[in-house]
């Protein structure tokens, strides 16, 4: 093994930390376990980062990622308690389709590959980095001239965001029994989308 | 007499509007107010019209006869308006349609005795019709009736007397369902309607057969152009063969020989098409076979209108045309002698029908028809006078019958209601000494139908059947042949038995029309009266509703009052009509020759209108002096049938009558049923057409229902149906759609194409390969087709230009590399073609201007032989008469303007085209 | 293996392998938390992919830039998409994206 250097060895430990991540997160039958896999991927992306001279990036990677995403998802797992689960509830609907399309996916990417390893006999080399690159200055101030707009924008739907979450995620006010409606309309504005729904509560009793 | 004339002159003539629009005027009034008017100022108003009708048409007749004897016109006329122009013979002409109406000999002794014996039933109808609700209806339609019939009579030209010829039709229809709430009352008139339509489509043929050949519509412009009808025509087959007839003679050996007799063409003369066709309306109007029809069902309707339309007036509307058209009729023997013939059958079939009948009604109408058959003998060979004084002897005697028919009926309706009843002669007799009046003019008017010597319908019955014996119609062409060489058709020649064999029907009719009269006539007056038992003072019950207490209590017998003669108002039309029935005959007694007086009023009055007629009614001359001896067999017939109905109805009571009928009763159920001839045109012609309807009722259902608009729907909702699976509700499943959807994309993207714009010019011999930009791409040509690549290493460079020499081919090749490394290529060929020299020099076109200064370009045509070869122009034989002078008069033109193309020109086109006119008179305008 | 982690292609692998990842999940998994993840397994890939080109054509920080909003915006998205899970539990008991197709023919 000649000049393999620490660089190299970091590399390799953080791709493997992400890819045991992703496959954790899309096997795992346990949602915890899932989002325990997310959180491996997220902080093997967040030292991939730093290894490509990322430093702002990588921070906040892990402060927005690891911190609040991931806590997020934990969040509701909790909330859902045992139902956040896949119990096998009646057959898995398509599964053929299912499994074709993970096939297709699989097939995709392979594709991608070999077209990757086609184009390129000679590897490009990434060569050294000038000292700001990745600073937080230089990602600043790009961010605040050229950024500008997308970053007030940001802002916003960021704020959006928040209220449209504590709209969507509101408890129901009381306990109204709904009866399908008669028309259509009346059922698109105020009951359900689809007669079968009719008969099913809309709220249960434990939740509030 | 001088203050008429000044006021109405000759050529506008407008006391004819008077006489036609007076009835009109009472119909609107009495239609519009009548029910506020009152029913005595109804009867007011429309016997005011129609007498007024009345006196202007005597005063039109006095001003006729004057301008007769003074020579100065034969036709009254007055001249509207043009209604409509058509386009008249072979595109040349314009045939105006004016609304014009005339009075000439015919139609003025026409109108005399239409609005006479209208007056007399108008008046006999306020008492007929006085206790009917729809009074003031009946009357506004009577008068309508007389309208459209005047109009009928007065038109000046073919198309007016069409009008009034429908608008009678459509009265008829009216009156005969005038008590609509009846089912059968209404489908009666419904049945006459159509069957007058089937006859009017015969007409209006023979309207457009005349307008062609004639070029004319009104009685001059016939008469003027009518020797035009004498071309031959082909009425078979149409177009040069039946198709699948001479598929089966060509691949069948036996059938060729059916297969040529079948496509051999068939000749007839136009003018026995226009016969043929102008008798299929008279039929319909006059009840003749095969549409007579109609005519015993039209007894639904009262009686007046059952004596003045289907006796006197519009059922005669027939004779009327073949009088009228006698000039165009007397061309071809076969129509006249087609006439003739089926008058007589109808004559003889609704004599037998007649003869079992119990309905008095129906009797007289099948009477009705029967008497129609003998007219139609009378014109159908050739005389047109005698048929006409029959119609003129008819109105009198018939209306007669049919008002004493109603007299009787209006008697009887005292106690009994139902109609069939009261009609019935089993529920009568013995009425002789209740209605005196009655009886009297009733046995007046049964001794003119029977021919009961020197009454009116003697004279007239006598007449006819002299004429069918010695009158015949000779061919208007000599020789009889109409066309030449191959073409020409031997016209009809009228059969040696011909005369014999109308006579003999016309004999025959007689001894069955005495014996059914005389059977009427005994059976209402004689004998028994079998209606009700006579109880003097009867009082109706006081629950009398009317119709349900006729079958009383069964078992318990009818009773009621004395009948009744009727009111002067229905006396004294019959007391008129059956003194005319009796001496309305001397206007042409033609049979008091055997006593040598020679005076015929009548036939003087109206020889004007027949002289053109008679030039081809012929009379055997052998048998000029048997007047005597056939006027033996009618009063013979008159004897032979009037005795055998009085010795077996009035002596032995009708016993021999009904043996008869037991010992046959098929026999006897199927002339009851008149021949069943209703039933047969149900299972054949209607059941045809019903099947016909239900063939499209089907196709509508299965095809353009079923196919065009149920399975089109069914096809898309079926596709929308398996579609519908693909909409699953579920994100994953239209997230994996996606995913195939940017593969494919992505494929697209990622392969590289190969494209290039090509321009070719073949004329200068330049083409040029542009190749189409894309992400990354690189290209690499081989420009000079030797196979090989000309760079090695890809370029940008994107336009290939090439020049090639005519007749050479070069192949360009394409490259392309895009930015993931992959190629792809195509080729392009080239080749160019050699220059072309087929093409001559442009055709020469001769340009000329037509008479209507209309350029043509026509190409040059080989001139014709200088011999004089001459090309028909299209349109179908001319007589030779008439190619001989238009081919002079061709010549002539040749001759004046040597450098003229001398090609003739069809008619229409750029010379003026010579409309040929076999005689000096102009083409057919109307006057 | 000393060029490991110094060229792109390695990069670009290990992104396409994450991403793939991540869609096989979306598409398999039937609980719709564990979709929400896969989703952000998808974003992190082509934050890495970003990354790694910004480092080869370093002018100037537009690919951090763009992987700066991405994380901001898988933020936003993540909120609002565990709320609706939430109602959707209020609504049919259940995380399981089968349940969710009311919108079936």
């Amino acid at each position: 093994m000649s000049g393999v250097s620490a660089g190299n060895v970091f590399f390799a430990v953080c791709a493997i930390v992400a890819l045991v991540g992703a496959l954790m997160t899309i096997l795992a039958k346990n949602p915890i376990r899932c989002a325990v896999g997310l959180l491996s991927t997220i902080l093997g992306i967040a030292g991939l980062f730093l290894r490509l001279n990322a430093q702002f990036l990588a921070a906040i990677q892990l402060i927005v990622y690891a911190g609040a995403v991931v806590v997020l998802f934990v969040f509701v797992i909790m909330l859902l308690g045992s139902d956040a689960g896949e119990a096998a509830r009646g057959p898995v609907k398509a599964a053929l389709s299912r499994a074709v399309a993970g096939v297709l996916a699989f097939v995709l990417a392979a594709v991608a590959l070999v077209l990757i390893g086609s184009v390129s006999p000679a590897p490009t080399r990434m060569g050294p980095a000038r000292p700001e690159h990745g600073s937080v200055e230089a990602v600043g101030s790009l961010l605040f001239s050229k950024g500008l707009v997308p970053f007030e924008i940001a802002t916003a739907l960021l704020i959006v965001a928040v209220i449209g979450a504590i709209a969507v995620a509101r408890s129901v006010p009381g306990k109204k029994k709904v009866k399908a409606a008669e028309s259509p309309t009346e059922r698109m504005f105020h009951g359900p989308l689809h007669p079968r729904d009719a008969g099913r509560p809309l709220t249960r009793e434990r939740l509030g | 007499m001088d203050a008429l004339r000044a006021i109405f002159p000759h050529d506008d003539f407008a006391l004819l509007l008077v006489i036609i629009l007076v009835p009109l005027l009472g119909a609107f009034v009495n239609g519009v107010f009548g029910k506020r008017l009152g029913k005595e100022a109804v009867a007011l108003m429309a016997l005011s019209a129609i007498g007024v009708s009345f006196i202007a048409s005597a005063a039109a007749f006095l001003l006729l006869k004057d301008a007769e004897r003074t020579q100065e016109a034969a036709r009254l006329i007055w001249r509207g308006w043009d209604w409509v122009t058509i386009s008249g013979r072979q595109d040349l002409s314009q045939v105006p349609i004016q609304i014009a109406f005339s009075i000439d000999a015919l139609s003025g002794a026409m109108a005399l005795i239409v609005t006479g014996v209208g007056f007399l039933i108008h008046l006999y109808s306020v008492k007929y019709m006085e206790k009917d609700p729809g009074f003031h209806r009946f009357f506004s339609y009577l008068n309508l009736f007389i309208f459209s019939m005047l109009v009928l009579i007065l038109g000046d030209s073919l198309p007016v007397l069409f009008v009034g010829w429908e608008g009678v039709g459509l009265c008829s229809y009216l009156l005969i369902g005038f008590w609509y709430d009846n089912d059968y009352n209404a489908f009666a008139g419904k049945k006459a309607f159509v069957a007058n339509r089937i006859g009017d489509f015969g007409l209006l043929v023979a309207m457009a057969l005349l307008v062609y050949y004639c070029g004319a519509l009104d009685w001059t412009g016939i008469d003027a152009q009518s020797r035009s009808l004498l071309q031959a025509k082909q009425v078979w087959p149409i177009g040069n063969d039946v198709p699948w007839v001479t598929w089966l003679g060509q691949h069948y050996s036996s059938l060729s020989g059916v297969a040529e007799w079948v496509n051999r063409p068939r000749y007839a003369s136009a003018a026995t098409l226009v016969g043929l066709a102008l008798f299929l309306g008279c039929a319909g109007k006059s009840a003749q076979i095969p549409l007579y029809v109609w005519l015993p069902d039209a007894m639904a309707g009262p009686t007046p209108v059952s004596a003045l339309i289907h006796a006197a007036t519009m059922v005669t509307a027939g004779v009327y045309l073949v009088c009228r058209m006698s000039g165009v009729f007397v061309l071809s023997p076969a129509a006249m002698f087609t006439v003739a013939t089926i008058g007589g059958l109808t004559a003889v079939l609704a004599a037998t029908i007649a003869l079992v009948q119990n309905d008095i009604k129906r009797v007289l109408a099948y009477s009705t028809v029967s008497q129609l058959g003998y007219m139609f003998i009378g014109v159908g060979v050739g005389a047109f006078a005698a048929g006409f004084f029959h119609v003129m002897t008819h109105a009198f005697f018939k209306a007669c019958l049919f008002l004493g028919s109603g007299s009787v009926i209006h008697a009887m309706h005292a106690r009994i209601h139902d109609t069939d009843a009261s009609q019935d002669m089993r529920n009568m007799g013995g009425l002789k000494r209740f209605m005196p009046v009655t009886f009297w003019t009733f046995v007046a008017a049964w001794a003119a139908i029977v021919a009961v010597p020197f009454t009116s319908g003697f004279f007239s019955k006598d007449e006819i059947l002299f004429q069918s014996f010695t009158s015949f119609v000779k061919a208007p062409v000599e020789g009889g042949k109409l066309g030449e060489g191959a073409n020409a058709i031997q016209l009809f020649q009228w059969p040696e038995w011909g005369g014999k064999f109308l006579y003999t029907l016309g004999v025959l009719a007689a001894v069955m029309t005495a014996f059914y009269m005389t059977r009427l006539v005994i059976g209402i007056f004689f004998g028994e009266f079998k209606g009700w038992t006579i109880v003097k003072r009867w009082k109706a019950p006081k629950h009398h509703h009317g119709h349900a207490h006729d079958e009383h209590e069964h078992g318990a017998p009818l009773e009621g009052p004395t009948p009744h003669e009727s009111p002067w108002q229905m006396t004294v039309p019959l007391v008129v009509l059956g003194a005319l029935s009796v001496v309305g005959g001397f206007l042409n007694p033609h049979a008091l020759s055997m006593f040598g007086v020679h005076t015929h009023p009548l036939d003087n009055w109206l020889a004007p209108v027949f002289t053109e007629a008679k030039k081809f009614v012929e009379h055997v001359p052998e048998f000029e002096h048997l007047v005597v001896p056939l006027m033996l067999p009618g009063i013979g017939a008159l004897v032979v049938g009037g005795g055998f109905a009085y010795w077996m109805y009035l002596m032995q009571s009708g016993e021999p009558a009904k043996k008869l009928a037991e010992q046959m009763p098929r026999l006897h159920a199927l002339v009851y049923d008149k021949w069943r001839i209703d039933e047969l045109y149900d299972e054949t012609i209607l059941g045809a057409v019903d099947s016909l309807a239900e063939g499209f009722a089907w196709a509508d259902r299965w095809l353009v229902d079923g196919l065009l608009a149920r399975f089109t729907s069914f096809v898309v909702a079926a596709v929308g149906t398996g579609l519908r699976y693909v909409q699953t509700g579920r994100v994953q499943a239209y997230a994996a759609m996606m995913i195939v959807g940017v593969g494919g994309m992505g494929w697209f993207l990622i392969a590289p194409h190969a494209h290039a714009q090509v321009m070719t010019d073949h004329a200068s011999g330049s083409y040029s390969v542009t190749a189409s930009p894309g992400l990354g791409y690189r290209y690499r040509w081989d420009a000079d087709g030797d196979g090989t690549w000309d760079t090695e290493s890809f370029s940008d460079k994107t336009n290939v230009e090439l020049k090639l020499e005519p007749d050479k081919s070069q192949t360009v090749r394409l490259q392309v590399v895009n930015a993931f490394g992959r190629t792809a290529e195509k080729a392009f060929a080239f080749s160019r073609p050699k220059p072309d020299r087929s093409r001559g020099p442009a055709t020469t076109m001769n340009v000329e201007q037509g008479a209507d200064g209309q350029l043509r370009a026509m190409p040059q045509r080989p001139r014709p032989a200088a011999s004089g070869t001459f090309q028909l122009p299209p349109g179908g034989n001319m007589d030779p008469e008439a190619t001989r002078r238009l081919f002079q008069r061709l010549q002539q033109q040749r001759g004046q303007a040597p450098g003229q193309p001398g090609q003739p020109a069809p008619p229409g086109g750029g010379q003026p085209a010579p409309a040929p006119a076999p005689q000096p008179a102009p083409g057919g305008q109307a006057p | 293996m000393n060029l490991l982690g110094e060229v792109i292609e390695h990069y670009v692998i290990l992104a396409s392998v994450i991403f793939t990842l991540g869609a096989i999940g979306f598409l398999v998994r039937r609980n719709v938390l564990i979709q929400l993840m896969s989703i952000e397994l998808m974003l992190n890939a082509v934050n890495l992919l970003l990354v790694a080109y910004n480092r080869v054509h370093g002018a100037d920080m537009n690919g951090q830039m763009f992987a700066f909003f991405i994380i901001a915006v898988a933020a936003a998205e993540a909120a609002v998409g565990l709320a609706i899970v939430l109602a959707f539990y209020r609504l049919r008991q259940t995380v399981l994206s089968d349940e969710a197709d009311s919108l079936k023919h």
